[in-house]
């Protein structure tokens, strides 16, 4: 519908549109965008990874309950406790 | 084979040719072989005749019959001792007293004369007396090599070799009643020299070996050589000597002329003295001249120096204060005042130079970055050049360089010490958006320049957040002018600065990359399916990285509905678990014009693009109206409004335009693209503000950290160590104030990192 109404009234209209350069950012669709584990945003590597200068490799994980964390947090955690820290 | 070998042969049987020979020798007649075989046979043969006696009467002792007893075995050998003594001694003294008398009759023909004559005399009856001691020494060979060699063995101190005999012979009976007439003549030639006439150095050299020759170590067996005659008989009056003569010419010199005149006096005396040293002095008189000629020519104006040295950095006289550094360099710790006085002087000279351009420089980033890198620049040159790389004048340089930078005309004006930051990364996103620096070898010198600046800067933060935020809006409206140099710049801030503080900058580089591929994916995904009515193209950032605040409420048009709704479901298929959050202010587009003759294209913000549109549907809104449409703030609105339409004066079929810094003028628009995406100087004010205070949040969570890591080490500590500690860990990124410190460490206690000692007035501990 959008098509047809712009090919009838472009002659008529004052402007038309011709290019757009959008700018995003993404995030991790996650409720809590902070680590419990090592209270760093996920969106950054966490502790252990920055001291090590690991940061492309630090990736995030979460679970059904949406609850995020780092994954080098993560694993440490369920050593000690096979659930969510959270939850 | 000896014929005479076993006769005993007296010394007066000897000692008449024996003389005779001598005197052959001390004449420097020409000798034959034969007759100087001659005289070595009589020594040898008076000192053997007497040996083989006395061995003879010694021989069968130590080997036959056992010895009847130690006291008589030993009376023997003292015995046989004793008379070798005697006879060797006899021969000895007779060859001393002869040699005395030589001497005594030559000094005769010296005792009166004076200046070259004396010099002459002494050298040529050196010359003569050390030859003919040599051959002497030939002839008592034998002596020497058992009588002597016995006699030195058992510690007999007076008891020379025969050469050294002549020599002390000559010490006693000609040096000692000649050397003061003999050293007064040196030192009237060297002054001489001094006061420019040519010389004969032939004679001084002669003499000084000569003294030098004569310094026989009496307390060493070996009879090494000690510089104590030379010493006494003539350094010590030569550097007196020198004292007087340089003391009274410089005074007066410089009571006649310029400094700078002067040090090149001082400089070309000093070169002489170095060359009289090689040239006719002992070498160990080097340092000590030296020394005296650097305590009296330099030392003692040091005082002028300092003046001077004032003067002549006010003139850039170059040339001359190289001179003057070389000079004083030579006095130990004589340099210490000329680092203050340069470093004052670089310091006022920054200062001023700025000061000159304050108005300007304050919003013109180029300016103030060159100006600041001229004076750099001369000083530099000036310490590489003049002051020879000196350790303390580099660090001179850079105190004063440090201090110019951060506090200036400039940061006063704009009241705060991150102006100078700030406006170093601005000149960083004008270089880079230039397409001059493309070119390599140009490059490269421009980022060394930026880098040296940067060095000095304290704020190192502030730099970082400022360019951060340049190189994101680089990035984003791809204005940067080449990849190649982004990415140099960001290698040498990581040189200088860690990992850490470029390791934002390039994720951000690296999520333009993705993008790029990210771009190109979408674009095959929809030709495959509907095409988008307009040119679409999107940047999708990590967020974290990017330095962009987040989105503003909009209500995006319908036009732009499409290609948001077909990206939004490509981007989530392909990437689970991401949601996308778009930043509409940072996105921007095109947008033609079909109410003139011409089509305009308009390169506008999106929401400049969505304010346009509405006029598709009517020709008039009140600001309401457009607000309530968009969705957008009024702030935002009235400034996207207030740089596209207000200055929009559509008249007829033209398009005329008018700028807001000049209100009363309409321009005619030829070109057909129009930038109407200016963004408007209040809103840069105002975003630098909004930095400024995001770096100091920045701050006290940087001070907080490390507080609680310096803490977490040392369990306990006192505030004032804490305190230093905080600035030491600090420095290579900002200087932190006090008062911010104090109220991290009430923060911190406030949230139970740490507690005050109880009991104790400063001393905080940690709480794990």
């Amino acid at each position: 519908m959008m098509a047809e109404s712009g090919d009838t009234t472009e002659k008529n209209q004052l402007f038309t549109l011709k290019k757009w350069n959008a700018v995003a950012v993404w995030n991790w669709d996650v409720e809590c965008d902070t680590c419990a584990i090592c209270r760093v945003q996920v969106m950054d590597a966490c502790l252990r990874c920055q001291a090590d200068n690991k940061q492309d490799e630090c990736v995030v994980v979460w679970g059904e309950c949406n609850h995020s964390f780092h994954n080098c947090c993560m694993a440490l955690w369920v050593e000690q406790n096979n659930r969510c820290p959270l939850c | 084979t000896n014929p005479h070998s076993r006769r005993y042969i007296g010394l007066d049987q000897i000692w008449e040719d024996l003389q005779k020979g001598i005197s052959q020798v001390y004449a420097r007649q020409s000798m034959e072989r034969k007759r100087y075989m001659e005289l070595y046979t009589h020594v040898y043969n008076y000192c053997t005749s007497v040996d083989q006696s006395a061995s003879a009467r010694q021989g069968p002792n130590p080997t036959s019959t056992p010895p009847p007893g130690r006291v008589s075995a030993a009376k023997k050998d003292s015995k046989a001792m004793t008379g070798a003594q005697f006879v060797g001694f006899e021969l000895y003294k007779k060859l001393k007293q002869n040699l005395q008398m030589y001497l005594a009759e030559k000094l005769k023909a010296g005792e009166n004369l004076l200046d070259e004559d004396v010099l002459l005399f002494y050298t040529n009856q050196w010359e003569d007396y050390r030859f003919s001691s040599r051959v002497l020494n030939g002839v008592f060979g034998y002596l020497n090599r058992h009588w002597v060699k016995r006699e030195c063995d058992e510690g007999r101190k007076e008891i020379y070799e025969i050469y050294s005999l002549a020599l002390v012979i000559w010490r006693e009976n000609l040096f000692k009643p000649l050397n003061k007439q003999v050293t007064s003549a040196v030192l009237n030639l060297i002054e001489k020299e001094r006061n420019g006439e040519t010389i004969n150095t032939s004679l001084i050299s002669g003499v000084l070996r000569s003294y030098v020759a004569l310094g026989l170590n009496e307390n060493d067996a070996n009879r090494t050589q000690s510089l104590s005659v030379y010493k006494e008989a003539f350094e010590s009056h030569f550097l007196a000597d020198t004292e007087r003569y340089f003391t009274s010419e410089s005074q007066q010199f410089l009571a006649a002329n310029p400094v700078t005149e002067y040090m090149k006096k001082a400089e070309a005396r000093l070169q002489e003295e170095e060359r009289r040293v090689q040239l006719y002095l002992h070498e160990s008189t080097h340092d000590q001249l030296a020394r005296k000629c650097e305590h009296v020519l330099i030392e003692q104006h040091l005082e002028q120096f300092h003046a001077e040295f004032q003067t002549l950095l006010n003139d850039d006289k170059n040339e001359d204060l190289g001179r003057m550094f070389k000079l004083v360099s030579k006095i130990k710790d004589g340099l210490g005042e000329l680092k203050t006085l340069i470093e004052a002087h670089i310091h006022t000279q920054g200062d001023v130079a700025i000061k000159q351009c304050a108005d300007t420089a304050l919003n013109d980033p180029k300016l103030y970055v060159q100006t600041i890198l001229d004076v750099h620049k001369k000083y530099d040159a000036l310490v590489q050049t003049s002051f020879d790389s000196d350790s303390g004048f580099v660090a001179a340089l850079d105190k004063a360089c440090g201090r110019f930078i951060n506090k200036n005309a400039v940061t006063v004006t704009a009241k705060s010490s991150s102006k100078s930051p700030e406006l170093l990364a601005r000149y960083c996103d004008t270089l880079l958006k230039s397409a001059k620096v493309s070119e390599d070898a140009e490059l490269e010198a421009t980022l060394k320049e930026v880098l040296t600046v940067f060095r000095y800067i304290e704020d190192k933060d502030v730099f970082q957040t400022f360019y951060s935020k340049m190189l994101a809006r680089r990035l984003v409206q791809h204005t940067s002018a080449s990849d190649d140099a982004e990415a140099q710049m960001i290698s040498r801030l990581k040189q200088t600065c860690g990992f850490e503080y470029t390791s934002k900058l390039q994720r951000m580089f690296q999520d333009v990359d993705v993008s790029k591929n990210l771009n190109e994916r979408f674009r095959s995904h929809i030709a495959s399916s509907t095409p988008l009515d307009l040119d679409f193209s999107i940047q999708v950032l990590s967020s974290g990285s990017w330095p962009f605040q987040q989105s503003v409420t909009f209500s995006l048009p319908v036009e732009l509905e499409r290609s948001y709704q077909r990206f939004t479901n490509f981007y989530s298929q392909a990437h689970n678990g991401r949601k996308l959050s778009w930043l509409y202010q940072m996105s921007k587009g095109e947008i033609v014009t079909n109410c003139f003759k011409n089509k305009y294209t308009f390169q506008a913000s999106t929401f400049q693009m969505a304010i346009l549109l509405q006029y598709n549907s009517a020709t008039s809104y009140t600001v309401q109206q457009l607000a309530e449409n968009t969705q957008l703030k009024m702030e935002i609105l009235v400034v996207s409004y207030s740089s596209q339409i207000k200055i929009l004066i559509i008249k007829g079929t033209s398009l005329f335009v008018r700028f807001s810094d000049q209100p009363k003028k309409l321009f005619l628009i030829k070109k057909l693209r129009v930038n109407i995406n200016k963004p408007v100087k209040t809103e840069q004010k105002q975003e630098q503000e909004v930095t400024h205070k995001h770096i100091e949040e920045d701050r006290k969570m940087l001070i907080q950290a490390a507080i609680v890591r310096i803490m977490k080490m040392r369990k306990q500590q006192k505030h004032q160590q804490l305190l230093s500690e905080v600035l030491a860990q600090l420095s290579s990124r900002f200087k932190p104030r006090v008062p911010i410190i104090k109220k991290c460490i009430d923060t911190l206690i406030e949230k139970e990192y740490l507690e005050r000692l109880e009991g104790e007035k400063d001393v905080y501990q940690y709480l794990a």
